[in-house]
C-alpha cells in the first residue's frame, strides 16, 4: 500500500507548476541539458527554490516528457559518463509561449492588486 | 487552452500505456536509478571542487537531492495511474476474499440482483408506456376534449354540442371527431365484429397520422352523398389480414345497429396508439346510417362522439382551456334544462399524451415507488451485511492503517469489494429483468394500449448500471474506517469488539428495511384482501354450465321482423341439439358486457303520486328472451316468464327484480302494477313511453359486479321491443364441447353470421377478476421478496450483535444468568427492531398517502385488517429471524467465552 505522503505532495503540487515553467524556459534559453545541469541553472536563477530536494525535479521532467513538451536521449556528461539529456520540443515551445503569456497576465493582475490603496476604491 | 488539453490528453495516454506494460516499468526504474546516480555524482564533483572532503562532498550531495524514496514514489505516481492499478489489485484481492465467503457473497449478489433487476424492468416499462413520445405529428399540440358526469355513462359529446363548442374558436386550428361503434364486417375473410370508428374528414389531419398504404379519409369523404370508404388500422391489417396489400380497393359491407352500407377500403393507417378505443377499422360517417339520422344530428343528449383538437400556432394549452371553458359555460347556460347542476357535468381539455397515460400513470408510478422501496431494502440489507463484515475486519483494517495505509487505500479496498458485488448483482439483475419486463408489460397493457408494443432496449441496461453505481458508492462509503484515534484501541482488542456507532448504523438499516417492507406488505395485503373477497363471492346462481355466445345482429338486407325471427329460430334449433338443456337470448352478457353498459334510466309507476321534490327512480333495463331465467338457473318468485305471445302489438310487459318490487311496493304485491319509462334518453332508444305491466318477479341478479349487490333491474322481452345479439346455452355436459356443433348449426342457417367469444359465465367472471389477480400477484410478489430480504437483514443484524457480545454473555452466564434470560434478551432485541420498523413504516405510510392524495383522488387507504396482518407477519418473521442468533447466544459456553479474551 502507498504510504501516506499527503502534506509532502501538496507542497510539490504548488512547486511543480512553477518548476515546470522554469524547466521549459531554461531549456529554451540554454538548449539540451541533463537533470543535474537543469537543477544547477534553476538554482542559480531562482535562488533557493531547489537548494534542497533537487530530486523533485525528476517527476516534473517525467510529466513534461509524457505531455510531449520535452524529449530526452542519452548523452555524455562532463565527467564522461552516460547522462540523460532533455531538449525542448515544438509542442514545448508553444506551451512555453502560451504559459509565459498566462503567467505575465496573472502577474500583471496581481501586481495591480498590490498597488491598490483604500482611497483608490470608490 | 487547446494545447493544454492536447498535452493533458497525451500525458493521459502515456500513463495509460505505461499502466499496461511491465517492460516499460522496469526500463523506467532503471533509467531513474541511473539519472539519480549521475545527478549525485555530478553534485559530489562540484562539492569536491568547492573544497569539501570526499565524504562530506557526497553527504552534502545526498542531502541536497532530498528523499530518494519519496521522490521515486512521486515519479511512479506520475508515470501511470497507481490508484487505478492498486484498485485492480484490490479487486483481485476482493474476488479471493469473496470466494472464501460464499454465503455472504451469494446473499449479497442475489439481493442486489433483485433490487437492480426489478427497478430496471419497471423503469423500462414506465419509460415505454409513459415517457415515450407518440407518433402523432407534433403531439404536444394535439388535445382531447372530454365531457363527463360522475354517475352517468354518457360521457363525451353530441353533434349539437360539438357545433356549439367549436364554432369560431381562435385557439384551436381544427377539430376532428371520431364515434366509436362496432361494425359487423363482411368481405374481409370470415364475417366478424370489428371495433370501429366513424370519423369526419378532418380527423386524420388533426391527429396527425399518415397512411402506410393508400390514402386516409379526407374532407372529400364528408357528407351524406359521399361514397363509403374505410381505412384499416395497422395491427388489424398486419395480423388478421397478414399485411395483404391487395385489400386496397376491396368493397366490404359494414353493418351497424341501424343498417348496413358498402364501403371501399382505401388505405392502411400507420402504427399508432388507438384512442379511446382499440379501433380495427375506421370509416367515414356515411357508412353508419345512425350517424346521419335526426336522432344523432339533433339530439343534444345523444352523446356518442369523441373530439380531438389541434392547437392554433399562436395558442397555448392554457389559452385553449380558457377559451373552450368559456364557450362551454355559454353553451350550458343557453341550454340550462339539459345540464342540470346535480348531474355534475365536467368539461376538461387535456393533451392527448396525458389523456392516454391518465390511467397508467398512477399505477406505474406506484409500482416504480414499490420497486424503489425494494431497491432501498436490498441496498440496506447488503450494506448491513457489508458493514457487519467490515466491522469484523476492523482489526485487519486497523493493522493496515498502522502499517501506513492511507484512508484512501483502505476505502479503495472496500470499494473493490463493492464493485465486485454490485457488478455481479448487475449482471444477474439484467438477466432477471428481461423476463420481468414481459410480465410487467402484460400487466401494464390493462391500463395503456402503449404497453403492447413494448420492447427491451438499452435504457434498461443504463438504469441497471446507474443503480449498481449508486449501490457501489453506498456500500463503499457507509462503513466507517478506523480513524487515527481508534487505531490503538482496535489493534489492542483481540477481535470483534464493535463500536457503538457501527451498531447504531446497523440497527438503522434494519429499521429502514422493516419499515419499507411493512409498507409493501400492507399494500399487498389490501390487494390480496380485495382479491379474496372477489374470489370467494359466488355467482348468485349456478352459472358454471352456461355458455355465453356473441351472435352480432346482421342487419344487412333484413327487416326487424326477420331479425327477430332469425334469433327465435336459432334458439329453437339450438335447443333441439343433443346435450343442450336450455337456450335463451339477451342483449348483453352478464359481467362482460354489463360493466360497460351501466346505464340506468328513470321510470315511474302508473297511478303513483308524483313527488315533485324528487327525481323519478332509476333502474337498469335488460332485453331478454323467454327462458332466460331458467337458463341462468334463477327461479321465479312470483308471476310468469315471458313467452312467445309477448310480441310486438300485444300488451307490453316487464319482469322486475325483488329489490325493485320491495322498494316500489313495500308491503304490497307488485304484480300487475304498471310502469313507464320517463327518462330523457328514452327518445334515443326507440322504446315507447307507454305503460308496461309487471308480470313476474325474480330474485336480484346483479350482472354488473362480481360481488352481488341488490339489483334494480327491469327486464323487457326482446322479441317485443328491443335488441338481441347474445345467446345463452345451459349444457348438460361439458359446455365447450357444444361450441363446434352450435357454430355449424348457426352457419347452416346463415353462413355470414359471426359466432364469437363463446365462453362459460364462470370463465367470464374469471376474466373480469384477472386484473385483480394480476395486481395481487405483482404486489404480493414484491412484498414477498421484500419480506425475505428483510428477514435475512434482521437475522444478520442480530447474528452480528450476538457474535460481538459472546464475551458479555459468557460473563453473565458465569454470574448465574440462565440461558433463557439471554435467549429472551436477544429475541426481544429483534422484536424491538421490528416494532420500531413497523411504527416508522406506519408513519411513513400515512405521510405518503397524504402526499399522493394531493395528486390523485383514486387512492384507497387500506383498512385496518391488512395493516394488522402485515404488522403481525413482520413481527413473526422478526422472531423467526432472531431465533437462530438467540439460540446461539444462549448456548454460549461461559468458560470458553471468558478464556477467548
Amino acid at each position: 500500500m502507498t504510504p501516506t505522503h499527503n502534506s509532502a505532495s501538496k507542497k510539490t503540487d504548488v512547486l511543480q507548476g512553477t518548476l515546470a515553467l522554469m524547466v521549459l524556459k531554461t531549456l529554451d534559453v540554454l538548449g539540451p541539458l541533463h537533470g543535474y545541469g537543469l537543477a544547477r541553472r534553476i538554482e542559480q536563477i531562482s535562488g533557493d527554490l531547489l537548494a534542497v530536494n533537487q530530486g523533485t525535479l525528476y517527476p516534473v521532467l517525467l510529466k513534461l516528457e509524457q505531455e510531449g513538451a520535452i524529449e530526452s536521449e542519452w548523452g555524455a556528461s562532463e565527467n564522461n559518463r552516460r547522462a540523460r539529456f532533455y531538449n525542448l520540443t515544438k509542442t514545448g515551445r508553444k506551451a512555453l509561449q502560451s504559459e509565459t503569456q498566462d503567467w505575465q497576465q496573472t502577474a500583471a493582475i496581481i501586481a495591480r492588486f498590490f498597488e491598490i490603496k483604500s482611497e483608490d476604491l470608490p | 487552452m487547446s494545447t493544454n488539453l492536447f498535452r493533458n490528453f497525451r500525458r493521459f495516454l502515456n500513463r495509460l500505456t505505461n499502466s499496461a506494460s511491465r517492460a516499460v516499468d522496469t526500463d523506467r526504474e532503471a533509467r531513474l536509478r541511473e539519472e539519480i546516480a549521475e545527478h549525485i555524482a555530478l553534485q559530489t564533483q562540484d562539492n569536491l571542487r568547492a573544497g569539501l572532503d570526499p565524504i562530506e562532498a557526497r553527504r552534502q550531495a545526498m542531502l541536497k537531492f532530498g528523499g530518494v524514496e519519496s521522490m521515486k514514489e512521486d515519479y511512479r505516481d506520475e508515470r501511470a495511474f497507481p490508484w487505478f492499478e492498486h484498485l485492480l489489485h484490490d479487486i483481485r484481492f476482493a474476488l479471493r476474499m469473496l470466494y472464501k465467503n460464499p454465503g455472504f457473497t451469494v446473499v449479497a449478489v442475489v439481493t442486489l440482483a433483485l433490487g437492480i433487476g426489478a427497478n430496471a424492468a419497471i423503469f423500462s416499462v414506465v419509460r415505454g408506456v409513459l415517457l415515450r413520445p407518440l407518433v402523432n405529428r407534433d403531439e404536444a399540440r394535439l388535445l382531447y376534449l372530454c365531457q363527463s358526469a360522475p354517475d352517468s355513462s354518457d360521457v363525451n359529446f353530441s353533434v349539437p354540442e360539438i357545433d356549439d363548442l367549436t364554432a369560431h374558436l381562435k385557439s384551436i386550428q381544427a377539430i376532428g371527431t371520431l364515434s366509436p361503434l362496432d361494425f359487423t364486417v363482411v368481405g374481409l375473410g370470415d364475417a366478424r365484429t370489428l371495433t370501429a370508428g366513424v370519423v369526419d374528414g378532418t380527423y386524420f389531419d388533426v391527429v396527425g397520422l399518415h397512411p402506410v398504404l393508400g390514402r386516409l379519409i379526407g374532407p372529400g369523404d364528408d357528407g351524406p352523398k359521399a361514397p363509403g370508404v374505410a381505412v384499416l388500422t395497422y395491427k388489424f391489417w398486419s395480423t388478421t389480414l397478414h399485411s395483404d396489400p391487395s385489400v386496397i380497393g376491396k368493397t366490404i359491407r359494414l353493418g351497424s345497429f341501424n343498417g348496413t352500407r358498402s364501403a371501399t377500403v382505401i388505405g392502411v393507417l400507420q402504427p399508432s396508439v388507438p384512442y379511446p378505443v382499440e379501433t380495427e377499422i375506421i370509416a367515414n360517417i356515411v357508412t353508419s346510417p345512425h350517424h346521419l339520422s335526426a336522432t344523432m344530428v339533433t339530439g343534444r343528449m345523444h352523446r356518442m362522439t369523441e373530439v380531438f383538437a389541434r392547437l392554433a400556432p399562436s395558442a397555448t394549452l392554457e389559452s385553449a382551456r380558457a377559451e373552450l371553458g368559456t364557450t362551454y359555460a355559454a353553451m350550458r347556460s343557453a341550454h340550462s334544462e339539459d345540464y342540470k347542476a346535480e348531474k355534475g357535468y365536467r368539461f376538461t381539455v387535456t393533451r392527448i399524451h396525458d389523456q392516454i397515460n391518465s390511467r397508467a400513470n398512477t399505477v406505474l408510478w406506484v409500482l416504480l415507488a414499490a420497486s424503489g422501496l425494494l431497491f432501498l431494502i436490498a441496498c440496506s440489507n447488503v450494506a448491513n451485511l457489508f458493514l457487519a463484515r467490515t466491522v469484523r475486519r476492523e482489526p485487519e483494517l486497523a493493522l493496515r492503517a498502522a502499517l501506513g495505509a492511507s484512508t484512501g487505500a483502505l476505502r479503495r479496498s472496500l470499494l473493490a469489494e463493492a464493485i465486485v458485488l454490485c457488478g455481479a448483482g448487475l449482471l444477474a439483475g439484467i438477466v432477471i429483468a428481461a423476463p420481468m419486463v414481459g410480465v410487467l408489460s402484460r400487466y401494464a397493457s390493462r391500463f395503456s394500449v402503449r404497453a403492447a408494443d413494448l420492447a427491451l432496449d438499452s435504457s434498461m441496461l443504463w438504469i441497471g448500471v446507474a443503480l449498481a453505481f449508486v449501490a457501489t458508492i453506498f456500500l463503499a462509503f457507509i462503513p466507517r474506517l478506523p480513524s487515527n484515534n481508534s487505531q490503538a484501541f482496535a489493534v489492542s482488542s483481540s477481535g470483534s469488539r464493535v463500536t457503538l456507532g457501527s451498531r447504531r448504523r446497523l440497527r438503522l438499516f434494519a429499521v429502514t428495511q422493516i419499515a419499507a417492507c411493512f409498507l409493501l406488505l400492507a399494500g399487498a395485503g389490501a390487494l390480496l384482501r380485495t382479491l379474496f373477497v372477489l374470489e370467494n363471492s359466488q355467482p348468485p346462481f349456478d352459472t358454471a354450465r352456461v355458455l355465453a355466445i356473441n351472435l352480432p345482429v346482421m342487419t344487412d338486407g333484413r327487416t326487424p321482423e326477420q331479425i327477430t325471427t332469425f334469433y327465435r329460430d336459432v334458439r329453437r334449433r339450438v335447443a333441439s341439439l343433443p346435450g343442450v338443456e336450455k337456450v335463451s337470448g339477451a342483449m348483453i352478457v352478464p359481467w362482460r358486457d354489463a360493466l360497460s353498459f351501466n346505464l340506468q334510466m328513470q321510470f315511474a309507476i302508473d297511478g303513483a303520486p308524483k313527488d315533485d321534490g324528487k327525481d323519478d327512480p332509476r333502474a337498469r333495463f335488460r332485453f331478454i328472451s323467454p327462458e332466460y331465467f331458467s337458463t341462468m338457473g334463477i327461479p321465479f318468485l312470483e308471476g310468469r316468464d315471458f313467452n312467445d305471445n309477448d310480441r310486438p302489438g300485444s300488451e307490453d310487459v316487464v319482469i322486475i327484480t325483488e329489490a325493485l318490487a320491495k322498494q316500489l311496493f313495500p308491503g304490497q304485491d307488485a304484480l300487475n302494477h304498471k310502469l313507464h319509462w320517463t327518462d330523457p334518453l328514452l327518445k334515443f332508444s326507440g322504446m315507447n313511453p307507454g305503460p308496461r305491466r309487471i308480470v313476474g318477479i325474480v330474485p336480484d341478479f346483479d350482472d354488473t359486479g362480481i360481488v352481488p349487490e341488490p339489483s334494480m333491474t327491469i327486464y323487457q322481452p326482446s322479441d317485443q321491443e328491443g335488441f338481441s345479439g347474445r345467446l345463452f346455452v345451459r349444457a348438460k355436459g361439458d359446455p365447450y364441447a357444444l361450441i363446434p356443433v352450435l357454430t355449424s348449426e348457426i352457419h347452416h342457417m346463415s353462413d355470414n353470421q359471426p359466432v364469437e367469444r363463446a365462453s362459460t359465465l364462470d370463465d367470464v367472471r374469471a376474466e373480469i377478476m384477472a386484473p385483480d389477480r394480476l395486481n395481487a400477484i405483482v404486489f404480493g410478489g414484491f412484498a414477498t421478496l421484500a419480506l425475505l430480504i428483510s428477514i435475512v437483514g434482521v437475522a444478520g443484524v442480530l447474528a452480528f450483535s450476538v457474535s460481538g457480545r459472546i464475551h458479555e454473555f459468557g460473563i453473565r452466564l458465569a454470574l448465574g444468568a440462565s440461558p433463557r434470560n439471554i435467549l429472551s434478551g436477544v429475541l426481544s432485541e429483534g422484536f424491538v427492531i421490528a416494532l420500531i420498523g413497523v411504527t416508522v413504516g406506519t408513519a411513513a405510510g400515512f405521510a405518503l398517502v397524504r402526499v399522493i392524495a394531493k395528486y390523485t383522488a383514486e387512492l384507497q387507504i387500506p383498512g385496518a385488517t391488512p395493516l394488522i396482518a402485515a404488522a403481525g407477519v413482520i413481527l413473526a418473521a422478526a422472531l423467526v429471524a432472531s431465533a437462530i442468533p438467540a439460540i446461539r447466544a444462549a448456548s454460549v459456553d461461559a468458560a470458553r467465552a471468558l478464556r477467548s479474551e
